[in-house]
């Protein structure tokens, strides 16, 4: 449904930067983008090893954490009376929402046929899978008996018994588990005409092996090609649902609930717009450093910079909406928890975690507007770190903040993290990079048969066909 | 490659001969209704009043949606949305809003000064829910419509004139404005007209749930119009299969967010069982209202859904047209359902001055849309992408 801008560029006031960096051929992109990964061990980036130390260390960190939590118990987390849910669910959700840029980049974008999508979609993938992972790991760490995790299952079992159906906490169960598996498959299926052409690129015999095993026998035959089409069109209308449902079912967790501050039906689509604005905030954070190390220019366009900046521009409107409604209904309902909630969250003990946020979260974001900030990198990386620590609040104020003071004075409490807290968090975030790190190190990073398709040899040659 | 040359057929002027008897005939029903049972008339008209909004809002939404996106499915049907969305049927819109600001007193609980003396909620509501407020929030919403119908009429037709490749970037920027404004101003008439006939009830969602549905009813009136202006031996908008299976698609989707939006309402209600919100629910799913209800979600989703999944019938404007007249149904029937129970949650309603407002005010909407088709050539000729956009992929 895109329109392409290649024949109106030049001194156009309407032309816009192109997807692929002109003077490409299907051989130089596939050579560009597998040197990454070809390059030999023994002659590993400096950066990446850095990078990987790094990462390595704070998985470890999260190591000693979660060892910590398992041989004393939950104890060691923030989490008290009235505050039941503290860092932990603000962590799992500010990670799955991470992984909803990938999704709606393979899925939707491959449905609107927005072909700028495809030198981002692969990393996109492989940093949802990512979050999904270190979002996967806090129910289980807080399930206090987390050797136990198969009974948040439906499982038929001698105990006769089953979870609550009626309760959000098990839709999430399903939704994020499903979320996980056909994330995973998409990018997997993605990925096999790649992994084929490293298979035929690699010098190792080892690495021959791996690369040939993994692309499960992929030949480039046109059955192949014809096959993989239907697949990867049948899995983007499967995921496309899924960019909605996961995070509608994650917003349920809060709002079918009755707390003030939870409970309200704007939820499930700002949330999902929330999710969208983290997860492209973090692409962002992700791509805009790895773009000088890899020397991507020629992939990763001004365009690229300039349509993510819009798509985090409007998600981040929706947020704004959602924020807006939020305080419009309370006062509307003339409910006065409601109000004292809203008032709370302005002038309560938490007012500056909610003042950083709307700073962070919508008033920064409004720089987008501007064309200027949107093609430079180093404003865009700022906004985009801007709106990470900002959605992270979001998720603070919504929890902590609508717990802390409820309907009785005298259950009200403070809270805050403990350092146990923390190092889970940066623990996970330890995960992620080490993750993210051996991706791109190994796999590839950008999809290299989708990039030849936008050569300008391609194109002809689709032209021709015609 | 066909320019869009071709004269408009004939049809569309009788259809605009067909909308304008309809319209006279609709209001001398409503008239005669005025007559006999003003307080039905006014509930009656409220549900015509927005099921016409939704044609003419609605293809304004869709139409900012494509400036602001550049989306190629939109360059073709530009014209049949700034048909729908002009200020000329816009115009009409504000005008006919006038029974409603008429009638307040028999719509809106609210307006009942001793009501809302003796209850606390409406007491502590009053700065927003009283009548000057809700007059002046009206024009302004009307008044914002016409405005960014005007200014795409004009900048569209500074585009036909001069070919100013720039004008396409005034109507994206002017587009990215426009849904801003759009989506706030029509979530809160959603509120102010529709929501506050039951002013105790509230929804945040209800804003949202309201646009979709205009959304759909748009698409639906594409679909329509893809059959009048696309078909024949020398159609005067040479539609491609591949630009009915955009709009298709597009239609598809708003269905199923219409649906996501009206579950997660219910889900969310449902589950947290206040009773200040549940009223809403009890009155629609027990009872008087239930059957509705079933055959809402039957009309408005299900069938839909399944019919939609073809991609045959998406890309073909004879196969789809059913499919638009049955989503153009259930678009009044869903409004209807907001508005009346409002009035009897205890009894199933249907007057037939429920079927003479949509008559009246959708006829004359009509005709005033295909004056607009008339007004301009089919094809917006010096669009910088129309070339791409015509293109068959």
């Amino acid at each position: 449904m895109s329109i392409r801008f290649d024949d109106v560029r030049g001194a156009d006031p309407i032309a816009q930067p192109p997807v692929l960096a002109p003077g490409h051929t299907p051989a130089s992109v596939t050579e560009r983008i597998s040197e990454a990964v070809t390059t030999k061990l023994t002659k590993t980036p400096k950066w990446w090893l850095g990078g990987f130390a790094v990462g390595f260390a704070l998985l470890n960190v999260f190591l000693f954490a979660v060892t910590n939590l398992f041989m004393t118990g939950i104890g060691v987390w923030g989490n008290n009376i009235p505050v039941g849910w503290g860092w932990d669910i603000i962590c799992f959700v500010w990670w799955i929402g991470i992984g909803h840029a990938g999704t709606l980049i393979s899925a939707i974008l491959l449905l609107l046929r927005q072909s700028w999508r495809n030198s981002i979609n692969r990393f996109a993938e492989a940093m949802t899978v990512f979050a999904v992972a270190c979002a996967g790991m806090y129910p289980i760490l807080h399930l206090g008996r987390p050797w136990l995790p198969h009974w948040l299952l439906p499982l038929p079992g001698t105990l006769g018994m089953w979870p609550n159906f009626r309760s959000p906490l098990i839709w999430d169960v399903f939704a994020v588990s499903t979320y996980a598996t056909i994330s995973i498959v998409f990018w997997y299926v993605g990925m096999l005409p790649d992994l084929a052409t490293l298979r035929d690129h690699a010098k190792a015999r080892l690495a021959r092996f791996a690369y040939g095993m993994a692309a499960l026998g992929w030949r480039n035959s046109s059955r192949h090609w014809a096959n993989y089409e239907v697949a990867s069109l049948l899995l983007a209308g499967l995921s496309t649902p899924l960019v909605l449902s996961v995070h509608s079912i994650v917003s349920f967790d809060f709002s079918v609930g009755i707390v003030p501050g939870w409970h309200t039906t704007v939820f499930p689509p700002y949330f999902v717009a929330g999710a969208v604005f983290a997860g492209f905030a973090m692409v962002l954070t992700l791509v805009l450093p790895l773009r000088p190390l890899f020397k991507l220019h020629d992939f990763i366009t001004e365009r690229h910079l300039q349509n993510m900046a819009k798509v985090m521009l409007t998600t981040g409107l929706i947020v704004a909406y959602g924020y807006v409604l939020e305080i419009w209904a309370a006062f509307y309902s003339g409910n006065e928890f409601e109000i004292f909630m809203v008032l709370n969250r302005f002038t309560g003990p938490y007012a500056t975690q909610y003042w950083l946020l709307i700073l962070l979260n919508i008033a920064i974001p409004q720089l987008l507007w501007l064309k200027g900030i949107r093609s430079n990198v180093w404003a865009l990386w700022a906004i985009s770190m801007c709106i990470n620590v900002g959605m992270w609040l979001e998720r603070f104020v919504i929890i902590v903040v609508s717990l802390h003071r409820d309907y009785v004075p005298s259950n009200w409490a403070m809270y805050s993290g403990t350092k146990f807290d923390v190092m889970t968090f940066v623990g996970t975030m330890g995960l992620f990079l080490t993750l993210l790190l051996l991706f791109i190190r190994f796999l590839p990073a950008l999809n290299m048969f989708e990039m030849r398709i936008l050569t300008p040899e391609a194109t002809k040659a689709h032209g021709e066909e015609k | 490659m066909n320019q869009g040359s071709n004269p408009l057929p004939e049809g569309v002027e009788t259809l605009g001969r067909i909308g304008l008897i309809a319209g006279l005939v609709g209001l001398a029903l409503l008239g005669a209704g005025y007559a006999t049972d003003r307080e039905q008339l006014f509930r009656s008209y409220l549900t015509g009043y927005m099921w016409m909004l939704g044609l003419a809002a609605g293809a304004l939404g869709v139409m900012l949606l494509h400036h602001v996106t550049r989306g190629a499915w939109g360059v073709v049907i530009r014209r049949i949305l700034e048909a729908a969305a002009s200020p000329l049927t816009l115009g009409f819109a504000a005008v006919a809003f006038l029974p409603i600001a008429l009638g307040t007193h028999s719509l809106y609980e609210w307006t009942h000064a001793e009501v809302v003396a003796g209850d606390a909620i409406l007491s502590h509501k009053k700065p927003w829910l009283n009548e000057p407020a809700f007059l002046g929030r009206s024009a302004a919403y009307l008044v914002l419509w016409i405005v960014l119908a005007a200014v795409f009429a004009r900048l569209s037709a500074r585009q036909d004139e001069t070919g100013d490749r720039r004008i396409a970037l005034s109507m994206q920027r002017w587009g990215a404005f426009g849904v801003v404004a759009f989506i706030l101003s029509m979530t809160f008439a959603a509120f102010d007209w529709m929501m506050s006939l039951t002013p105790h009830w509230f929804s945040t969602i209800y804003g949202l749930y309201v646009i979709i549905g205009q959304a759909v009813a748009a698409m639906a009136l594409v679909a329509l119009a893809g059959l009048l202006l696309g078909e024949g031996p020398s159609p005067a908008l040479p539609l491609q299969p591949r630009h009915l299976h955009d709009h298709g698609k597009l239609l598809f989707a708003f269905v199923c967010v219409w649906a996501y939006f009206g579950y997660s309402q219910f889900i969310i209600i449902w589950s947290g069982n206040l009773p200040e919100e549940t009223t809403f629910y009890t009155s629609r799913l027990n009872g008087a209202w239930k059957v509705t209800t079933i055959v809402l979600v039957l009309l408005h989703y299900a069938l839909p859904f399944a019919l939609l999944l073809s991609r045959n019938r998406k890309r073909s404007a004879k196969a789809l047209a059913p499919v638009a007249v049955l989503l153009l149904f259930a678009r009044w029937l869903d409004l209807h359902w907001l508005v009346a129970p409002a009035f009897s949650a205890n009894a199933f309603t249907l007057h037939w001055l429920d079927l003479a407002a949509p008559l009246a005010l959708g006829g004359i909407w009509l005709r005033l849309f295909t004056l607009g088709l008339k007004a301009r050539p089919l094809l917006p000729a010096n669009e910088p992408f129309l070339k791409e956009a015509l293109a068959h992929e």
